[in-house]
């Protein structure tokens, strides 16, 4: 789990090209809209896009997105419960 | 007015710029620190040509002392190359699946004035001409349009980029030189096809001339495929209706598909000290508005950079007015006359 959340850390700031921020800037559970990173709505679909790619996760319902997308900590979790056990 | 380009016309100051010299057949433009311009959050997902359009009308609007401008008309040949090159790859390497819709929004041709209007919370008229070697005075049409309506402080511009793919295409068609030249041999090299450029340049425009106007654009005619002999007939037409022109900056860059329209103005105003400006920043569908903005500098400060110049010999003593006269590949014809305030 540690492992995924780091590859995630790097691959949201490599998708976004968020400048000067690191991996470790990145908290676990803080939101990544709105307070924490402050991401947009366009953020939202480029993540989304992330899963897709780089996970082949496709999520189909926006509210389940949101709720996906809230932190580091969910989406890991969410790619988790997707993934073969 | 303002303006990015393969020069350091950024600074405004040409007097104590040195002209940039490259090779490749491809000028690449000098840009700014965009963050003095643009907020880091937002800056993060924009491509090159946003950053120079929008940069350049930030520092248009600064200059001219204008926050919200009353209009923002715009023309563009190409839009966003790099954007439009980036969405048509993925769809090919996803198999049309888990497209990123940011290159997607931003190789539309109205990208940069979307930003202009949401940087600066401008909700009045918004429009962008795309029509290849028109798009530019397209716009400017358009926008003395409004002012005749009306309109104050029209923000007008053009924005363009090549990039690296668009010019292997190009030059498939022969529209780039197959010797490597430096741009500042350009007329030394008298040969099929030209060099590349690309540029962004903003004006404000009103009806009436303020402490901070720089010239008057006082004509403007577009001639579509015209004969040699269409083109001579109009250049008189158009010369008679204005004043004794002191100057003409020629769009002439060194093709030999094309230089036979160039001929005609030499015929029709031999004597009259001619300036080229395609080696400042390379040819491309909006080549003009750097014309345009040229032309303004070079009437404002009665000063011409003759490190950018080095050809020039033949200077007039006062600079008044102004004839551009640019082709792009052989289409789309432009006079333009501007005069000193």
């Amino acid at each position: 789990m540690e492992e995924l959340k780091q590859k995630l850390k790097e691959q949201i700031i490599e998708a976004l090209n968020l400048q000067d921020t690191r991996p470790e800037d990145i908290k676990d559970d803080a939101p990544l809209f709105g307070e924490g990173l402050g991401l947009d709505s366009i953020d939202s679909l480029e993540l989304m896009v992330l899963l897709e790619r780089s996970y082949h996760i496709k999520v189909e319902d926006p509210r389940e997105g949101r709720k996906i997308l809230q932190s580091v900590q969910s989406m890991a979790e969410f790619i988790k419960s997707k993934q073969p056990a | 007015m303002a303006a990015i380009s393969p020069q350091h016309t950024f600074e405004g100051d040409l007097s104590v710029q040195p002209m940039v010299i490259s090779s490749g057949n491809m000028l690449s433009c000098v840009e700014p620190d965009y963050k003095a311009f643009i907020p880091g959050n937002s800056l993060r997902r924009m491509s090159r040509i946003l950053k120079i359009g929008l940069t350049t009308a930030l520092r248009c609007l600064q200059d001219s002392g204008i926050e919200t401008p009353g209009a923002i008309v715009t023309g563009t040949g190409k839009g966003s190359l790099q954007d439009t090159e980036k969405f048509i790859k993925e769809i090919l390497d996803y198999k049309e699946t888990a497209l990123n819709p940011t290159p997607f929004i931003q190789s539309t041709y109205n990208a940069v004035n979307g930003l202009i209007a949401l940087q600066q919370k401008c909700t009045q008229y918004n429009n962008t001409f795309v029509h290849r070697g028109f798009s530019f005075e397209n716009a400017l049409l358009d926008s003395m349009l409004l002012l005749h309506e009306g309109k104050e402080n029209v923000l007008a511009g053009a924005f363009e980029e090549i990039t690296a793919e668009h010019f292997y295409i190009k030059s498939r068609v022969g529209q780039w030189k197959s010797e490597d030249i430096s741009n500042d041999t350009l007329y030394q090299h008298f040969s099929p096809g030209t060099i590349s450029g690309e540029g962004a340049a903003f004006f404000v425009l009103g009806p009436e001339a303020t402490a901070n106007t720089y010239a008057e654009l006082a004509g403007l005619k577009m001639l579509y495929k015209p004969s040699q002999e269409k083109l001579a007939a109009s250049l008189q037409t158009f010369l008679q209706s204005h004043e004794e022109i002191d100057m003409v900056l020629t769009g002439r860059n060194a093709d030999i598909n094309y230089d036979r329209y160039y001929q005609v103005v030499d015929q029709q105003l031999s004597g009259i000290p001619q300036l080229p400006f395609k080696h400042l920043c390379g040819e491309y569908d909006t080549a003009g508005a750097f014309a345009l903005w040229l032309g303004a500098q070079l009437l404002k400060t009665q000063q011409l950079p003759l490190q950018w110049f080095p050809m020039q010999h033949q200077t007039p003593a006062k600079l008044r007015n102004i004839l551009i006269y640019n082709n792009f590949f052989g289409e789309q014809h432009v006079f333009m006359l501007l005069k000193g305030i």
